[in-house]
């Protein structure tokens, strides 16, 4: 999009951080099958072994070995963040951007089935849903995008008012310049910061509604995840494993929410050109 | 009538082709009156002059009827020349010394006429001489002189002496202040009075616009050889009808006009008359008027049509192929087929409320094409509004909006929109953070000529960039707001509003944010661009000074609505409502007010004039009733108790 992208993106440190670690979990995400060293379903281990050469992670209380298992669960837990995250981003725009730019009976009519949704805990309606119909993780990601794009339609709705008054969208009209012209030159571009602020957001939280749902047991348990994994290790919290069953995906459950906010930020100071310019002061 | 001629055409021959130097010129001189001729050089007005006196050299060819009181000098008769030059018909010549004999003392060369038509003895003719060489200024020390001891204005005074020693009926004056100073003019205005009262006809042919309106009674304005305004004296410099004498006027620097000089865009065509022999040994001759820039052979511009137009700020397809005559326009002859200057955009009764406050009060705004307008008044008056209503930034909640006669709300906005640019108080607020200069210039190509490739676009934004003097490097386009100055940013924006290059132009505020050097460039850019495309101009400003500089007209607002509206020389000079004369007694100047003005914001009064509050000439019926724009002179005031007419 722009020409300096590169050689400003990567003078900036929450980028190069950011960037580092989302190609170490892009790299389980998709590459985490062939990656592992064992099936993870594999039960054929001693049970609760140390660390060792063959396993660098140890063996857990099935049977199985823990560095194939943070893998497959990494994979589970990015799929389930970003599909919902962009999902609930999809949808909040679209909502936001309509009732802030149409106004009127339109935008009542979607403001009041967002405050609806605000007021409904979506942990609650998840652990319910899950624990009664049993529905498939996809399905889960789904229903979680339906339930949390209501804050991202109230923020992008209230910068759609506040452009559509801005005298730049006011001198395209003026040009002679079609409502749908406008939206997609002058509004869509002007809201990326919203998208990222809630793409991170949501992303953020629906990996972490994953990881609970799994911790609660919510979930197939042959299915792998961070939140059961946690769940099984601390069982055996008394044994000396923490350091290899425990923290791992404590661990990677953490940074998987640091990579996505320090991407948003960092992306999002490219895009904005006069966020840019104080950045390339910085880092002058 | 003592002079009257019929449909005068003058061609010069030379060689193959010819020089159309006067086309059906109709001029008739009323004893007792004083008509002028002006009009750019070239236009044929000495030629005329020369006609008078059946001066045109052998290789003229005339056709058309002259007549002095009924006897007929043209076509040709010598004879009747003869007994009518210098006696009935004299002239004063153009170049002041170079018309006098250089080996005679000046008053012989005075005496001259009385002793070769009156037969005078040359004592008696010397003496008649001297005392009118004294009349007019010159001293019996100079008498003796030879023409090259005296100076320019005294040359100019002993050529008058010869022209009026024998007391001719017809006077012509051609440019005889050329060489003068102001004092000096006085003298030339002086006879012209003289002879005006002493029941003879004046023709005046000058480019002096002031002094031609000083004493002319009417005008002909006259352009590669035809008329083409005829109209009172007055009239020239503030109520032109045609798009010609408006640009006349504006390339003329009076005293009063604090206007910049603008002159006129564009060269004048050649006139080539082609001479064609035909078969049975007659010649007939076609007229084509040529483009400068083509030579003579590569090609002719189209035979007919106005000869204006490729100069004319509001030259529509028909005036390149229609044959314009003057008609009847009020009190003035026009010779233009939209007959004369036209409405470009006309606003009727248009109101604007915002929330409680009424921003716009029925205000009517009339734009003619080619001219500058200026909004001024103090803030909150309406300017912005009304200036937005007219772009079509803004929709006015009453009244209707016609460009170019036509309702816009019947018309297409779209295709309206691209003939209205618009300039910003706050520019770098008007163009989006996240466009380059390329795509903020672009946006209007983008969303007008979509049909146009890349590469066309950039060429385009190119050429328009260098017109505002921009850098059209790619390294600048790629550029975005925030990286450029204020006065940067201003000329992407006029950039911008040009691209498409519009009829009218808004001109909100734009120099607003700019330090006054920068200021001076914009402004300097606008004015020249306003001239060379022929843009109409609306602009914006609360800055008296630089409303000056601007406009041709100015509107005066207050409290939504115009108070006063006519030509900015008159208006800035003698203003005729006491707001106007308030915001000049702010601004400083020359206007100093005598008495204190009450200047408290006061309620203001829902019914009764806006100024009511302020005004120290308030009565009962300023209460009562909102004061109605009338017509007061050459402009519109809306005041019960207007100040003293401009001519006090």
């Amino acid at each position: 999009m722009h020409l300096r992208f590169s050689h400003i993106v990567m003078r900036d440190p929450w980028f190069v951080i950011g960037c580092g670690l989302a190609i170490v979990f892009a790299a389980a995400t998709f590459l985490g099958p062939p990656l592992a060293p064992f099936d993870p379903w594999d039960m054929s281990f001693t049970p609760i072994s140390p660390a060792s050469a063959r396993h660098p992670l140890g063996i857990n209380d099935a049977g199985q070995d823990i560095l194939s298992e943070l893998l497959f669960a990494v994979r589970n837990t990015v799929g389930f963040g970003l599909v919902s995250g962009m999902m609930a981003l999809a949808i909040g725009v679209l909502i936001g951007v309509s009732a802030g730019w149409f106004g009127g009976v339109t935008d009542m009519i979607l403001m009041r089935v967002a405050d609806v949704l605000l007021a409904i805990p979506a942990i609650m309606v998840l652990i319910l849903t899950a624990a009664l119909f049993r529905p498939s993780p996809w399905s889960l990601a789904m229903i979680l995008a339906l339930l949390i794009w209501p804050s991202v339609s109230k923020g992008v709705r209230a910068q759609t008012l506040s452009i559509r008054q801005s005298l730049h969208v006011k001198a395209a009209a003026q040009i002679g310049g079609g409502k749908w012209y406008i939206i997609r030159r002058h509004l869509i571009p002007e809201l990326y910061p919203l998208y990222l602020i809630g793409f991170a957001a949501k992303a953020r939280m629906a990996m972490f509604m994953e990881a609970s749902l799994a911790f609660l047991g919510l979930f197939d348990p042959t299915r792998k995840s961070l939140g059961m994994m946690i769940s099984y290790a601390l069982r055996y919290y008394y044994m000396d494993i923490w350091w290899n069953w425990l923290l791992p995906p404590i661990l990677c459950l953490s940074l998987l929410i640091m990579t996505v906010t320090f991407l948003a930020i960092s992306v999002e100071k490219v895009l904005d050109p006069r966020l840019r310019e104080i950045l390339g002061e910085e880092t002058a | 009538m003592s002079l009257a001629i019929e449909k005068l055409s003058v061609v010069y021959l030379d060689g193959g082709h010819a020089v159309q130097a006067l086309e059906e010129v109709s001029l008739s001189l009323v004893p007792g009156q004083c008509s002028a001729l002006v009009g750019e050089s070239g236009s044929g007005k000495t030629t005329l002059g020369m006609a008078c006196l059946g001066l045109l050299p052998a290789s003229a060819s005339i056709q058309g009827s002259m007549a002095f009181h009924g006897r007929h000098l043209y076509p040709f008769d010598e004879k009747a020349f003869n007994e009518v030059r210098w006696k009935k018909i004299a002239m004063v010549f153009q170049n002041g010394a170079a018309n006098l004999n250089p080996v005679h003392p000046i008053i012989d060369q005075v005496a001259e006429p009385l002793i070769q038509h009156l037969q005078l003895g040359r004592k008696q003719a010397k003496e008649k001489a001297a005392e009118t060489l004294v009349r007019l200024g010159l001293d019996s020390a100079h008498h003796s002189h030879y023409p090259h001891q005296l100076s320019g204005g005294q040359s100019q005074r002993v050529l008058l002496a010869m022209a009026t020693i024998l007391n001719p009926e017809v006077l012509i004056l051609d440019e005889p202040t050329s060489a003068l100073d102001a004092m000096n003019k006085g003298i030339v205005t002086g006879l012209i009075r003289e002879a005006k009262s002493a029941g003879k006809s004046v023709l005046l042919i000058t480019h002096d616009l002031e002094f031609a309106v000083k004493n002319a009674d009417t005008m002909a304005v006259i352009y590669l050889g035809q008329i083409m305004e005829v109209l009172p004296g007055a009239d020239l410099l503030v109520q032109p009808f045609h798009p010609y004498t408006l640009a006349l006027g504006r390339s003329y620097p009076t005293i009063t006009t604090a206007r910049d000089l603008g002159g006129i865009r564009g060269d004048a065509f050649y006139r080539m008359v082609h001479q064609h022999v035909r078969s049975n040994g007659k010649t007939y001759s076609h007229t084509h008027i040529q483009v400068p820039e083509t030579s003579h052979k590569n090609g002719h511009a189209p035979p007919t049509g106005c000869l204006f137009h490729n100069r004319c700020t509001q030259a529509i397809e028909r005036c390149m192929h229609e044959e314009v005559a003057l008609e009847k326009v009020g009190n003035h002859e026009v010779r233009c087929i939209r007959h004369g200057i036209a409405d470009l955009l006309e606003l009727r009764g248009v109101s604007k409320q915002y929330d409680q406050t009424a921003a716009l009060q029925s205000t009517d705004l009339t734009l003619r094409y080619g001219e500058a307008f200026c909004l001024v008044g103090e803030t909150g008056s309406g300017k912005t509004t009304l200036a937005m209503v007219a772009a079509g930034a803004l929709q006015s909640d009453e009244g209707s909006r016609l460009f170019e006669g036509m309702d816009i709300r019947k018309g297409d906005r779209r295709s309206l929109a691209r003939r209205i640019g618009v300039i910003y108080q706050n520019p770098a607020e008007s163009v989006s953070h996240r466009f380059s200069v390329l795509e903020i210039v672009e946006e209007p190509l983008k969303i007008h000529e979509s049909a146009l490739s890349k590469g066309q676009m950039k060429e385009q934004v190119r050429r328009v960039l260098a017109e505002v003097h921009l850098s059209t490097d790619d390294a600048f386009l790629a550029r975005y707001p925030h990286e450029l100055n204020m006065g940067a940013i201003q000329r992407v924006c006029m950039a911008r509003a040009l691209i498409l290059e519009p009829s009218l132009l808004v001109a909100d505020e734009p120099t607003s944010s700019l330090d006054p050097s920068v200021q001076a460039k914009v402004m300097k850019l606008l004015l020249d661009l306003q001239i060379e495309r022929g843009l109409t101009l609306l602009f914006v400003t609360h800055d008296i000074g630089l409303a000056r500089k601007i406009g041709d007209r100015l509107g005066v607002m207050l409290g939504g609505g115009l108070v006063e509206v006519g030509p900015a020389s008159q208006i800035l000079t003698c203003p005729s409502h006491p707001y106007t004369r308030l915001l000049l007694v702010s601004v400083g100047g020359s206007f100093q007010e005598d008495l204190p003005v009450r200047t408290s914001l006061g309620a203001e009064a829902p019914r009764g004039c806006p100024f009511l509050t302020r005004c120290r000439r308030a009565q009962d019926v300023c209460r009562r009733a909102k004061p109605q724009l009338l017509d007061r002179d050459h402009r519109r005031v809306a005041c019960h108790f207007p100040l003293g007419s401009p001519s006090q």
